[in-house]
């Protein structure tokens, strides 16, 4: 592990803890091919993971799924880890030394549900369809291991001046996921078909996010809605979308979910406060609010 | 032609009531069309059994509610009367897979007339969806219309043909999945090393909207 056999190997994985997987801003523009864009869970942190760094919107970074991960350095680099608290022995939200050796730590889970690590220049990996981004539902990407070694591109060393160490996010963007805002939706393409009774209960109940909830899509809990039109044919689906089976109870469909489908189509979260949800942890509730 | 505001980014049009070969011709002449003339500003676009869902960009189109009308006069001049016909795919399928014989009793047909009925059809790729190149194909014979399992298996082998309430389809990989399933392929539906040597994302594709398919058996 101490030494590298290729100079560009920069991260070794100790242990992946509940999930670790690359992300670059996804496959955008294959949804008619049945591919998911995916991408950072949450883009707000992993955008701010990047920033910090000055590296391009569409840098790969390391996704982290709630808690346990030990991330080592093979050699000194800049990095930033930004998104869910889980008792990481860095600070986050802010650019940080890493020297040969130094491992990057995660405990228990405290808030949020996706930690991001950037460093300098990005990371990088064999590309499919364009893309490292991985999502595990569709085999796209690949999920990083105990002893995986994850490369930085070739030409990222030494880049940035001394000067980035004390780089920080303003502390207005270092969201804390505890407390998420109403968030925002659009009318769904089916709205009108829902019963306004059904409506006025999806504005208005609180909704619990289900432990069965991924990458795909989170289930929501509540009182499930009433008369509740129908499944129809297989038809486009945004990500974002709070689709709603016959049961009542909804679906908002994410970054690895089907691109199109026959639930009907209630609501749209804007992309805006989708990070809030998707930073949510199961048995979190959420409140919606219509778009004036 | 109705057309709906998805979001703030996306429209969605509807080109047919329900599905139909005037329905798929229309919607692969659509796709035919924004794939040879890219239009500024649209970052993707996805095809449905009856509509055709648009998304922007934000920056470069601000608010698409206002080129909708624009948008209608250009969907609805889409013409598949220049186009070549559509490809048909044949897909070698040997019928043993485990929900065959439950499909055929549901049908009142014997394994062999379930065959036949299945294969005997030209279908349609009316839109992709779900997982990569997962084709959903109409239109299937009646008396095969089964509904989805209600516990879908976590895993199904990639090359499973199956069949999921009105429809049939091939799983291009392995996925978790609630068709039932009644044979499988041993063509690669989706390929992405095909992709990467042609460096064109659409060489990964077997199926594509607007292509036509039929099983043969083996």
């Amino acid at each position: 592990m101490k030494t590298s056999a290729n100079p560009n190997d920069v991260c070794y994985v100790v242990d992946p803890g509940m999930g670790a997987h690359l992300q670059d801003l996804g496959r955008p523009g294959l949804s008619r091919f049945g591919v998911p864009r995916g991408g950072p869970m949450d883009p707000h942190a992993a955008g701010w993971a990047n920033q910090l760094l000055g590296n391009p919107p569409d840098s790969p970074v390391l996704e982290l799924l709630l808690q346990g991960a030990k991330i080592a350095a093979l050699r000194p680099v800049w990095a930033a880890v930004t998104g869910a608290r889980a008792n990481a022995n860095v600070p986050l939200w802010r650019v940080v030394r890493m020297d040969a050796d130094d491992m990057i730590t995660f405990g228990a889970s405290q808030s949020g549900v996706w930690t991001y690590i950037a460093i300098e220049g990005g990371f990088v990996d064999e590309p499919v369809l364009g893309s490292v981004a991985t999502s595990p539902r569709v085999r796209l990407g690949r999920s990083l291991r105990r002893g995986a070694v994850i490369r930085a591109a070739a030409d990222s060393r030494f880049s940035l001046p001394q000067g980035v160490a004390g780089r920080m996010a303003p502390s207005k963007e270092q969201r804390d996921y505890r407390n998420p805002p109403p968030l925002r939706v659009w009318p769904g393409p089916d709205w009108d078909a829902f019963p306004s009774t059904a409506r006025s209960a999806f504005l208005h109940q609180p909704w619990t996010i289900s432990s069965r909830s991924d990458r795909s899509g989170y289930r929501l809990e509540g009182k499930p809605l009433p008369s509740t039109p129908k499944p129809g044919l297989s038809e486009p689906v945004l990500i974002g979308t709070v689709q709603v089976p016959e049961d009542g109870r909804p679906i908002v469909t994410l970054n690895d979910g089907p691109t199109v489908g026959g639930y009907p189509r209630l609501a749209l979260v804007d992309q805006a406060d989708l990070p809030w949800l998707t930073q949510c942890r199961s048995g979190q509730t959420v409140r919606f609010q219509g778009t004036a | 032609m109705r057309w709906l505001s998805y979001g703030p980014n996306a429209l969605l049009f509807h080109f047919a009531e329900r599905p139909s070969e005037a329905a798929f011709l229309k919607g692969r002449a659509i796709v035919r069309d924004l794939e040879t003339n890219p239009a500024p500003g649209v970052v993707d676009f996805v095809p449905g059994f009856t509509s055709i869902l648009i998304l922007f960009s934000p920056a470069l189109v601000p608010d698409p509610r206002r080129h909708a009308l624009e948008w209608i006069a250009r969907l609805k001049s889409a013409t598949s009367a220049s186009l070549p016909p559509p490809e048909t795919r044949l897909v070698p399928v040997r019928y043993d897979g485990p929900d065959l014989e439950r499909v055929a009793e549901r049908a009142k047909l014997s394994v062999q007339q379930t065959i036949e009925a299945h294969s005997g059809a030209i279908y349609r790729v009316y839109t992709l969806g779900f997982a990569p190149g997962f084709a959903y194909l109409g239109d299937l014979d009646p008396r095969l219309h089964t509904p989805r399992l209600a516990t879908p298996r976590p895993r199904v082998p990639a090359g499973s043909v199956g069949i999921g309430g009105e429809h049939t389809g091939v799983y291009p990989l392995e996925t978790a999945g609630g068709w039932n399933l009644i044979g499988r392929t041993s063509l690669r539906l989706f390929d992405p090393d095909r992709a990467e040597a042609s460096r064109d994302p659409r060489n990964a594709f077997l199926l594509k909207s607007g292509d036509r398919v039929r099983f043969v058996p083996q």
